[in-house]
């Protein structure tokens, strides 16, 4: 969205037009309940948080003073609350569903699914800024400009945490990959 | 001690933010372990590229609009109590100053016998409206009960 279009909305929003605060839920939805589905990996919850996450939107929209971008700030809310969820009470191990894999299961798919499910266990693993580097990352439509703003993290800083939530999710399945 | 730098470089190349070449190229082709953490490094990439995307539910902006008015009208609620509750204290508060005013003034001992007045005319408006205390009750009470539903059916929407 340009900032020209983007301030209209905002400026709309703020006078209280509910069909101008429908199109920002619109237009941002897809975006924020994917980022904390990846992180918190539980859908319900994902849903209820990504509400939470617009309520915060419209009760911040008056103090919004359009120095970031939009999308910018809406991450940084949606980072706030991922962060601020609790740890999981129990560790999930990697191993949790092993007596049901069938060692004769040679099947390709199979496979495949499986490791799938272990990568998500593991990432269920990192802490909660690296499960949402690693959400966000392989998103498409954003950018690592706008993620290393909403986390007021140098690029640099970005990109290092990144490379060691990916290398820890490595040792994590270490067993599974090879 | 080259192993260390080159497990630190694999999440870059796997990622393709770093071309392998020179020194660590040479380690890589000659250090298995190192070349098969690069491969599990491409392996994990591979699979966070391939990770579903969740899609929201068709119903999740009418409802998180629900929730904003909600959240909105609950505002306006405490707003209005707030308001209310200011009211209330001027009435008192000029309550107080009418009373100090007259005790002060010496109208206090004129306003007793109206005071009399006002107590014995609430008396006889009590003593006719007795019988039909229950029925007031009842009333009350289905418009108590009529309240709480709406109130809970505001609440669960």
């Amino acid at each position: 969205m340009d900032p020209a279009t983007e301030r209209a909305l905002v400026e709309r929003c703020r006078a209280g037009d509910d069909d101008a605060f429908r199109e920002l839920v619109d237009r941002y939805k897809d975006l924020v309940f994917a980022l904390i589905a990846r992180t918190v990996q539980d859908r319900g919850r994902a849903e209820d948080l990504a509400q939470d996450v617009f309520l915060r939107v419209h009760r911040g929209l008056p103090y919004f003073r359009g120095e970031a971008r939009l999308s910018t700030w809406i991450y940084r809310i949606v980072a706030n609350v991922c962060v601020q969820q609790p740890t999981r009470p129990r560790a999930v191990s990697l191993d949790d569903d092993r007596t049901r894999v069938q060692p004769a299961a040679a099947d390709r798919q199979f496979g495949d699914l499986e490791l799938r499910d272990r990568l998500e266990k593991a990432i269920a693993r990192l802490p909660a800024n690296y499960r949402l580097l690693v959400a966000a990352h392989y998103l498409d439509g954003v950018q690592y400009e706008d993620l290393a703003d909403a986390l007021q993290l140098p690029l640099g800083t970005l990109k290092t945490q990144l490379y060691r939530a990916k290398q820890q999710l490595r040792r994590l399945l270490e067993n599974e990959l090879r | 001690m080259f192993c260390d730098e080159a497990l630190d470089a694999v999440e870059r190349i796997a990622a393709g933010d770093l071309v392998a070449d020179g020194r660590i190229a040479d380690h890589l082709n000659t250090c298995p372990g190192c070349a098969a953490a690069l491969e599990s490094a491409r392996r994990v990439e591979r699979l966070l590229q391939q990770r579903s995307v969740p899609h929201v539910s068709p119903q999740f902006t009418t409802s998180t609009l629900g929730k904003v008015r909600r959240a909105r009208w609950r505002s306006d609620q405490w707003l209005d109590a707030g308001f209310n509750l200011g009211i209330v204290a001027i009435v008192v508060a000029m309550g107080s100053a009418l009373w100090m005013l007259f005790n002060r003034s010496g109208l206090a001992a004129v306003s007793n016998d109206a005071v009399g007045l006002f107590g014995s005319g609430l008396s006889t408006f009590a003593s006719r409206v007795a019988p039909s205390l229950p029925l007031y009750g009842a009333a009350a009470a289905i418009l108590a009960t009529a309240l709480g539903i709406w109130w809970w059916a505001e609440r669960e929407a």
